[in-house]
């Protein structure tokens, strides 16, 4: 099946975006609302749509397709919206609020009139066993099955969905968190069960800890979810393999990503940020800022050298997560968000979002509160009949309905409402990209704004003006460039093992070629194409206590890994202390599997007759041009104001803008004085 | 100047000294450093006035100007490659194990623009203790080695020979090169960024860009004064006791608020002590400033121009302000803190809504022993069982955040972690119930900590702190935490009391450490209390 369809799919808030490419190699975007209760009724629904523009159906598709990759909000949403599952935590006894503590760390060290979130699990269903193991791995106390036997009783007797196991030391020994995980999976069968071994064996216990509690949170819904895909998928005809993007912008297969739930909490917006790094290699740029708006959130990341930034140790709803993953700036408030008043009686728009039920008070679904789709479309830059190429019509009346007690509070017109509802949400996406670039030491007027989303082209060139960028641009993809981005991403896992020894004492070979064996192994299960396999270790120096990642590569003994220490030491920190005690702490070997080169280009949609529409900009009214975006010739200039339509997106180009089609599939706009 | 380019410079500044900050806690050897975040660093003017700031320890920052300051008091030529070190209390330091660094950082013309400053907690600085803090010490020179400016470093490279008559006069030689190498990575580190900041924006440029950005914070911090409503405040705080027989130590503050102005007059404080409780100079001043800007926004910028509306009088020769050779290295802790409780608990009556109820106090203890798996002598630090954050007019206090001079900056480090490098047996860390001060607000918790000392052969405990007889201060109608109780749990059953002012507690392998940590103070009148929280406590064993 070398030839069939690979195929994308991202879930936003609002809407699920599917791309296909074609055993040709051209693409197919298709739209199907979010279905926010199980989100993969819209993934189902997307499909089927995608088969329909391509003359297939859905079981044809299926049929012919040999890969799908899918990005999910599932967790992402269950952590920010503090909807997770209800979670008990077996833990040591005598330590019980390890993840309360914080290691007595509060953010924000100058406003100590901050309240203090309240912990994922409350404490009194984090339920001590009586266990402890000694820091060299020996029993200081034996596991004892009565206590377990107890905390498990509680655990049920609460309705815990999932068990989030965590002993001290279990990165150096799991026997006992593993006879606790047993016995959890045993007393409470339909729960689902995470022990911190298994989710991060590193030293840390804060570290360890949370993000085991974080994977127990999000775990029963995400794989709940990712199984009932699978299941669905397969009934309606797909036999190949369904592989989840993750946090770190890499995919793996379903079952790996539904036992760690919690690698998927950047999972929606990675696929954004793979597009993106794949455009800088194809030209756009090495410096860009992407600004995914959807109809929720909006995401924000920086590409710095053609690269995107990965860390360790993100939090997400404030909570820790010591995995890898990339650096992305989140704001919550996208198309759908809510205008309102608030406390001081001034206009704020979002964080509450109308999401995809009811939808904008436009979508005429029952929404009865003002959203920025719904100012859009009052100032006239949607058009009514055309959205979402046709299948959605807009209902201004409802939108003037919802908008008008907003107008009267604020003491002025809807059309004047519907501007500062405009006018606010461009200044929050401005200071979003001011986060995710300037707060970060980087000046943001010497990139390129990438815009992509359904609803970043209406605003990207007030927010480009706003920062004094220069330029933006809109590739022809844009509503479905996430999707698009998951394609390019390669299988990547890592396997690791602490070692806390020097180099002289370690088997490097016996131990690298073990990593490697294992690596191997585990991607021979669901990937039979080319490999690449890096090795690298987390090294100190034997007084400090964070380690350093050290690229491996090529050193074949001892001297080699202490030299490569010393190197990367002086380089990250000006100076290396050589005559001392060195740790090699673990050894990893990360495994790309490569899934294959692809490109796709968008079917030109037939041209159009250039239109005209009435809009109100900055107080005027004026007539502007309508142009179909997906019809645009390569090469083509154009100057703004004007607006540019396809089935799924709008850009608006403002007084003074000068775009061009880029005939590699992009439209790049300089921005007007 | 365009607003886009402050705002990156601004920024830039910031992503600085947190660049800086990274660098020292990745590559500090000490426990104190690496683990639980016991410095600071910041950038300069020429002239020494503080321009950024990254979010550490809050009772360092105000202070670091003043090590600058000495630089240059000190130094007629400053050349590029100087290295510039102190500790000394009396000259620009603020007590003995507070190193500094002070490198200079110049533009491509020459011309010496910046000060790229780091100053870290050394964990032994010599003096009649181990681990920098003597209970017993009356005068400066049993606290520990009193390192006036010196020059550490020129021509890029380090003086060896000063370097090793430092490294002479500590117990720990190995750890304390290690942690000023970090420090000097950092100050360098720094310095190289904000040169490429002068390369791209040129000299005057950026001058102009720090002059203005000092110019807002001042404007912002003058708004937010100028909503109290004018007046004159008194608040006092007081000590448990000096170490040395003497209790209650008074700390007075008479606050006038005039217009965008603050006047904190600090004089009526009692006399100078004879333990180590007394301040220096630059500490007291720092002690004022943490106050302040507590009570300011958080988004204020915590620089030299926030500071500009604040004015501070203190009489020489009292516990704030000491003569010189006198003991003063507790006062980052005490009487800092209660410097703190005395300005807040004036300014309450003039912006309850701002002031919070009293953090923790301080009860340290160092161990010092021998580790049998490694077969050489350890100094572990407590920063474990942390006390409980203050309550405030937004909610409750935060659960073992910490002390006023760190506000949650201070982080007790991984006890796995803990367990590896120091031959100590965490039986039990968790939450104390019923320590946080009662109120509308509740303060929050303190902590219990059981800790088994596997020395080998008896190990030696120091104490230093305050805070077993008064507890956190409750705001606002809120009710005072509970204070600290620490004591040894011996073989033979009985239990003995932790002073928190005493040296050479002799304690034998495998006997215990009791500690149960101060709450916090309370926020508003107790009978306000939202049943559904009364009901949350009891349900979660917060209040028992």
């Amino acid at each position: 099946m070398s030839g069939g369809w690979r195929i994308g799919v991202d879930v936003g808030g609002t809407f699920t975006d599917v791309i296909g490419l074609d055993p040709d190699g051209r693409s197919h975007l298709a739209k199907a609302p979010t279905t926010p209760e199980d989100q993969s009724e819209g993934v189902l629904e997307g499909l089927a749509r995608l088969a329909a523009a391509a003359g297939l159906t859905l079981a044809g598709l299926l049929a012919a397709t040999r890969r799908i990759v899918h990005g999910t909000t599932v967790a992402t949403n269950a952590l920010l919206e503090r909807k997770g599952a209800r979670v008990a935590m077996l833990t040591t006894e005598g330590h019980r609020d390890v993840i309360e503590m914080r290691e007595g760390l509060k953010p924000a060290r100058y406003d100590l009139r901050m309240p203090p979130p309240p912990p994922l699990v409350p404490r009194h269903l984090r339920l001590p066993v009586r266990e402890r193991l000694r820091a060299d791995g020996s029993a200081e106390v034996p596991l004892d099955r009565a206590s377990l036997d107890a905390a498990l009783a509680a655990a049920r007797e609460a309705g815990a969905e999932a068990v989030a196991v965590c002993f001290l030391h279990a990165w150096r020994d799991p026997t006992h968190e593993q006879a606790a995980a047993a016995a959890a999976r045993a007393a409470l069968p339909a729960a689902f069960v995470t022990a911190s071994h298994a989710v991060l064996p590193e030293i840390k216990e804060f570290e360890r800890f949370s993000t085991t509690v974080v994977n127990a949170y999000v775990g029963p819904l995400v794989a709940r979810y990712l199984m009932r895909l699978d299941e669905r998928l397969r009934a309606a005809g797909y036999a190949g393999p369904l592989f989840i993007i993750l946090s770190h912008g890499g995919v793996a297969p379903v079952e790996e990503a539904a036992a760690r739930a919690v690698a998927t909490a950047l999972s929606g917006p990675a696929g954004g940020v793979a597009a993106a790094v794949a455009l800088a290699r194809e030209g756009l740029g090495q410096e860009l800022v992407t600004f995914d708006m959807g109809g929720t959130s909006t995401d924000i990341a920086l590409i710095a050298g053609g690269e995107a930034r990965l860390g360790r140790g993100r939090e997400v709803g404030g909570e820790r997560i010591a995995l890898e993953s990339l650096d992305i700036v989140t704001l919550g408030a996208g198309g759908g968000s809510i205008a309102h008043l608030g406390p001081a009686g001034t206009l704020q728009v979002g964080p509450e979002s109308a999401g995809a039920r009811p939808g904008p008070a436009c979508y005429g679904r029952g929404g009865t509160r003002p959203t920025v789709t719904d100012a859009n479309l009052l100032l006239g830059l949607l058009d009514p009949d055309h959205f979402l190429g046709g299948a959605q019509k807009l209902d201004r009346a409802a939108a003037e309905a919802a908008m008008a007690p907003l107008a009267a509070a604020l003491g002025l017109t809807i059309e004047q409402a519907a501007e500062g509802v405009r006018r606010l949400v461009n200044a929050r996406m401005a200071d979003g990209v001011r986060v995710a670039t300037v707060r970060r030491g980087v000046d943001p007027r010497a990139a390129t704004l990438l815009a992509f989303g359904g609803a970043a082209g209406l605003h990207a060139s007030a927010v480009a003006r706003d920062l004094g960028m220069r330029r933006f641009a809109v590739p022809l993809f844009a509503a479905g460039l996430s999707a698009w981005g998951m394609l390019l991403s390669d299988l990547r896992f890592e396997v690791a093992r602490s070692v806390n020894a020097a180099p002289e004492e370690v088997d490097l070979d016996a131990l690298f070629a073990a990593l490697e064996a294992e690596a191997r192994a585990r991607m021979a299960a669901c990937h039979d194409g080319p490999l690449t396999l890096t090795r690298s270790a987390d090294m100190r120096y034997g007084e400090q206590v964070f380690e350093i990642p050290v690229p491996l590569d090529g050193c074949r003994d001892a001297a080699a890994v202490r030299a490569a220490f010393h190197a990367r030491h002086r380089a990250l920190f000006t100076y290396a202390l050589e005559e001392d005690e060195v740790v090699l702490v673990t050894a990893r070997v990360a495994a790309i599997g490569h899934l294959g080169e692809v490109a796709g280009r968008p079917l030109p949609a037939p041209p159009l007759a250039p239109g005209r529409r009435p809009v109100l900009l900055g107080g005027h009214r004026r007539e502007l041009p309508v142009l179909r975006f997906d019809a645009l010739p390569a090469g083509t200039e154009l100057a703004g104001p004007a607006l540019l339509e396809s089935a799924t997106t709008t850009i608006l180009l403002e007084e003074g803008d000068r775009a061009r089609m880029d005939p590699r599939g992009w439209l790049l706009v300089e921005v007007g004085p | 100047m365009d607003p886009i380019t402050l705002a990156v410079i601004d920024n830039r500044l910031r992503a600085i000294v947190e660049e800086m900050g990274e660098a020292m806690l990745r590559t500090s050897y000490s426990q104190i450093l690496n683990s639980s975040r016991d410095f600071s660093v910041a950038l300069c003017s020429a002239e020494g006035a503080l321009v950024a700031q990254a979010d550490h320890i809050p009772v360092h920052v105000g202070a670091l100007g003043f090590a600058v300051e000495a630089v240059l008091a000190r130094f007629a030529e400053i050349r590029p490659g100087d290295v510039f070190l102190l500790n000394d209390p009396y000259h620009g330091g603020s007590h003995l194990p507070d190193l500094t660094i002070v490198l200079p950082v110049f533009a491509e013309d020459g011309a010496r623009c910046f000060f790229s400053v780091v100053r870290a907690h050394i964990t032994d600085v010599g003096g009649a203790t181990h681990g920098g803090y003597n209970p017993e010490a009356t005068e400066i020179w049993q606290e520990g080695i009193r390192i006036p400016p010196i020059r550490l470093g020129e021509g890029g490279a380090l003086r060896e020979d000063l370097l090793a008559m430092l490294c002479a006069n500590t117990r720990i030689p190995r750890d304390v090169r290690g942690d000023l190498m970090a420090m000097v990575g950092a100050a360098r580190l720094g310095a190289a960024r904000l040169q490429e900041l002068l390369a791209r924006h040129g000299r005057q440029g950026l001058l102009a860009a720090v002059a203005a950005i000092l110019d807002l914070a001042e404007a912002h911090a003058r708004r937010i004064l100028a909503s109290w409503p004018d007046g004159v405040y008194r608040g006092e705080a007081f000590l448990d006791d000096d170490g040395h027989g003497r209790e209650d130590i008074a700390i007075r503050a008479t606050c006038t608020k005039q217009g965008g102005s603050l006047h904190v007059d600090l004089s009526e404080s009692d006399p100078q002590c004879a333990g180590f409780v007394n301040s220096s100079y630059p500490n007291m001043v720092s002690a004022v400033r943490m106050a302040f800007a507590f009570l300011l926004d958080p988004e204020v910028s915590k620089n030299e121009g926030a500071f500009r509306p604040l004015s501070i009088t203190a009489r020489p020769g009292s516990v704030v302000w000491a003569e010189e050779g006198r003991a003063v290295t507790l006062c980052t802790s005490h009487c800092s803190n209660e410097i703190v409780e005395a300005i807040i608990r004036a300014l309450q009556q003039a912006c309850p809504e701002r002031a919070m109820g009293g953090w923790g106090r301080r009860f340290r203890v160092a161990i010092k022993g021998r580790d049998p798996r490694r077969g050489r002598g350890f100094v572990w630090h407590l920063f474990h069982a942390r006390p409980g954050g203050g309550a405030s007019s937004a909610g409750d206090g935060w659960n073992a955040a910490g002390e006023w001079h760190s506000a949650g900056g201070l982080k007790f480090g991984s006890i796995e972690m803990a367990e590896v490098r120091f031959p100590l047996f965490f039986a039990r860390h968790e939450f104390r119930p019923n320590s946080g001060g009662a109120g509308k607000h509740r303060g929050g918790l303190g902590c219990e900590l059981l800790l088994r000392v596997e020395a080998e052969g008896p190990a030696i405990a120091n104490t230093a702190g305050d805070g077993a007889r008064h507890g956190s201060a409750g705001i606002a109608g809120g009710a005072d935490g509970l204070p600290h109780r620490y004591s040894i749990l011996r073989h033979d059953g009985s239990e003995r009391l932790l002073r928190t002012k005493e040296a050479g507690v002799a304690i034998a392998p495998g006997e215990s450490l009791h500690i149960l940590s101060a709450g916090g103070g309370g926020w508003g009148p107790p009978s306000e209390r939202d049943p559904a929280a009364i009901a949350a406590d009891r349900r979660e064993g917060y209040v028992a």
